[in-house]
């Protein structure tokens, strides 16, 4: 397995030209300094929690963490961070630990921070509709606990039951329902930081308007742990879908996906416009699942919008119709309950899951919708042509522009042969992607799988300034180094 | 072989049920209604005869409130050829369901009657055996598997232990059980034509069905909420808390 392949951990002189603090570099004594402000019991160094810990849910890095340090308070995570800076030590920042970009992965010595002790919900006002919680709740706690107050948080995805808040915002998460409601971005309006200076800021502090200067928060939302510590964050809640309907279509082709997400859109508020191919399908079938019609088509979609009347349901059965005159659609069926509505959902959601035994080499790319099928046939071609013995998935949030290309490591093949090759795939469907002004990463980050490839999507001017931010709020290098892009310092 | 399938609008399977403040039941109101779930499993089986070529007609037959119109356009657009409502206000004990649908039996005399072995709201488990006794028809309940032979029913029953089969006369009532089949998904076009399929609507007067509840309902109450868990550091703190605190070893 490859190892990371960035900078070793910082130990270089400070901000203030200050030589790092002489001290015994012992593991063995930094860990006992940690023990001093947390409870020895939450500073892990045991190899299962090193492994467990250690890495996200990509299988690319072994993961090889100094310890795992679980702080129960904003005090504590503070206390670590200014404790990182003055000793120099590295900090991994870890919530659920479902990413797909190796993230939060530690394979370099570093230490892990898991906020899963900090999963308590603060606060919930019902006037301004929002809900304070500490950063290691799990997305699904604050999904349940809203609904339990007739509410909705509607940022949603397959792995809602395990990642946690902290990391939806340092991933700045999408999911199935961004057609509608948007990004988590969109549903932040407070965070508490700790920046990689150790400074502890209030950010925005639950307002809707604030016009008064730079917006820190929204720097700090998908910045994959590389500026500070999330620890608290105050989150948006809405109303929910009264009765959520899904259909799923059998399409012939590329193009008739757009007409058809044309001609829904035009007509229906749709809370979810998802596609999987015929070949992503058959993963999920040979779990258990059925066929939801006869017919094989090349594509699927999967469409849910709110019933808020009859009249909704009406508009879906008469647009059905002028599609499959149109030719749009070969067939389709719509859920009669939501146990319905939930099985349907699992066609598209379990994709993932029923394609995990075969190593598949993902990609998350966006594109604007308009070009995702000209993208999509381009890709799909080039691949075909370049690559004929690797079976190729594709699945995604069209509706977004956001589409999931999962590539299966053919059984014969040696996996780091796999990844090696699959490296001169990115560089073939990145060059494409360039031509289409779309993003190596619409939804996962660019953690570490990414890294190579950000200059697809920013250019060098742009990426000094994402260094330089960098460097204002973590100038030692202590959060996260060597993710998303190496700092100026070993560049 | 005509069969005839009964088809009931209960809150649906997903949505999380509140008791009503007063105690008088469950709170239905904005609340997702759907089929319930065993009855879908009635109607997929008679389609699945039909389709076999072992059943001519597929009645669907619904008893409540208007709103089970959409209950019974969900069976017709699975594959039942018309519909029947009962329509009233009352609330519908089971003696009362049988006790109509034996009058609507009756008047359409079919060979076989599915029914889900129980409601989700209320699990009585009681209108399939009440309507096989008030019709002295055979019954095979709790059906796992269902095969027609000549003038006779082969019913596979989960029982505990094992499987038991019966071998039912025709005319016969049989209740579902969940590993009957798997219900399949309402294609579209199946919705458009089951808009023009014939829909019946009846009152219980009509059937001569007085349908005055025999049973009061007391209270209606929400289960006691479960204490949150707790992790135990090693196994010997697991076996003390077992045995001296939670008296199970």
């Amino acid at each position: 397995m490859p190892v990371c392949s960035s900078e070793p951990v910082p130990a270089r002189p400070n901000a203030n030209g200050l030589k790092t603090m002489p001290h015994s570099n012992e593991p063995a004594v930094l860990l006992d300094g940690i023990r001093a402000f947390i409870d020895p019991a939450h500073v892990r160094i045991d190899p299962d929690s090193g492994l467990n810990y250690g890495r996200d849910w990509t299988r690319l890095y072994t993961p090889n963490p100094l310890a795992v340090v679980l702080p129960g308070s904003v005090d504590q995570a503070q206390q670590l961070v200014r404790y990182a800076n003055d000793h120099r030590l590295a900090l991994v920042p870890s919530g659920g630990r479902t990413g797909l970009s190796g993230a939060a992965v530690a394979c370099q010595g570093e230490i892990v921070v898991s906020l899963e002790r900090m999963n308590q919900i603060l606060e919930f006002d019902p006037v301004d509709r929002s809900v304070t919680c500490q950063a290691g709740v799990v997305t699904e706690a604050v999904q349940n606990f809203a609904r339990d107050h007739g509410l909705y948080y509607p940022v949603d995805f397959a792995s809602r039951g395990s990642s946690q808040i902290g990391g939806n915002i340092a991933t700045n998460a999408g999911g199935i329902k961004v057609i509608r409601y948007g990004l988590t971005r969109n549903w932040i309006t407070g965070l508490k930081v700790i920046t990689g200076r150790g400074d502890l800021l209030e950010l925005n502090r639950g307002l809707i308007k604030n016009a008064s200067g730079y917006d820190l928060r929204h720097l700090f939302i998908g910045s994959e742990g590389t500026l500070g510590l999330i620890v608290e964050a105050t989150l948006q809640l809405t109303r929910p879908l009264r009765e959520p309907v899904v259909m799923v279509l059998g399409v012939p082709d590329l193009d008739s996906l757009m007409s058809l997400y044309h001609v829904f859109r035009n007509k229906l508020e749709l809370s979810a416009f998802e596609f999987f191919s015929e070949t992503a399908l058959r993963y999920v079938l040979k779990k258990g699942l059925h066929r939801p019609f006869d017919v094989a088509t090349p594509y699927y979609v999967l469409i849910e919008f709110d019933n808020l009347e009859q009249l909704h349901t009406d508009t879906a059965l008469a647009l059905f119709e002028q599609c499959a005159e149109q030719g749009w659609l070969a067939d389709g069926v719509i859920s009669q309950s939501e146990s319905q509505a939930k099985e349907l959902w699992r066609l598209r959601e379990d994709i993932s899951e029923s394609i995990a035994e075969y190593q598949p080499y993902k990609n998350d790319l966006a594109v604007r919708i308009s070009r995702a099928p000209a993208f999509l046939a381009e890709a799909d071609a080039l691949l075909t042509r370049e690559y004929p013995d690797f079976e190729v998935l594709w699945y995604g949030h069209i509706g977004d522009g956001n589409l999931h290309i999962n590539i299966l490591k053919p059984a014969e093949l040696d996996p780091a042969a796999f990844i090696t090759k699959c490296g001169a795939v990115s560089e073939h469907l990145f060059g494409v992607l360039q031509q289409y002004g779309g993003s190596i990463s619409a939804e996962h980050g660019v953690g570490l799988t990414k890294k190579p490839y950000l200059n697809y999507t920013r250019n060098e001017t742009e990426i000094s300034y994402l260094r330089a931010i960098k460097q204002v709020f973590d100038p030692n290098g202590v959060m996260n180094p060597g993710k998303i892009f190496d700092s100026h310092n070993d560049a | 072989m005509k069969i005839l399938v009964a088809v009931k609008r209960v809150v649906d399977y997903n949505v999380k049920v509140r008791a009503k403040a007063d105690g008088s039941g469950v709170e239905t109101a904005n609340v997702k209604m759907s089929m319930n779930p065993f009855d879908e499993i009635a109607i997929e089986e008679a389609v699945r005869l039909q389709e076999a070529g072992k059943a001519k007609e597929i009645v669907a037959v619904s008893l409540g409130v208007a709103a089970c119109q959409d209950t019974i356009r969900t069976a017709l657009a699975m594959g039942a050829d018309r519909g029947i409502l009962v329509e009233t206000d009352a609330e519908l004990q089971p003696l009362a369901v049988a006790k109509l649908l034996k009058a609507v039996v009756e008047k359409e005399q079919p060979d076989l009657l599915i029914l889900g072995k129980q409601a989700i709201d209320d699990d009585a488990n009681q209108t399939g055996q009440m309507l096989a006794a008030l019709l002295g028809w055979s019954q095979g309940t709790f059906a796992s598997k269902v095969e027609i032979g000549a003038g006779e029913i082969n019913v596979t029953r989960e029982v505990d232990g094992g499987l038991e089969t019966v071998a039912v006369k025709l005319p016969a009532v049989i209740t579902t059980d969940l590993r009957l089949n798997e219900p399949r998904f309402v294609k579209l076009p199946n919705i458009m034509k089951a808009k023009k399929k014939p829909l019946a609507v009846l009152k219980p007067d009509e059937l001569g069905v007085d349908v005055a509840p025999r049973l009061v309902t007391l209270k209606v109450q929400e289960p006691p909420k479960r204490q949150a868990g707790i992790k135990v550091d090693t196994v010997a703190i697991l076996v003390d808390k077992l045995r001296n605190e939670a008296h199970v070893i």
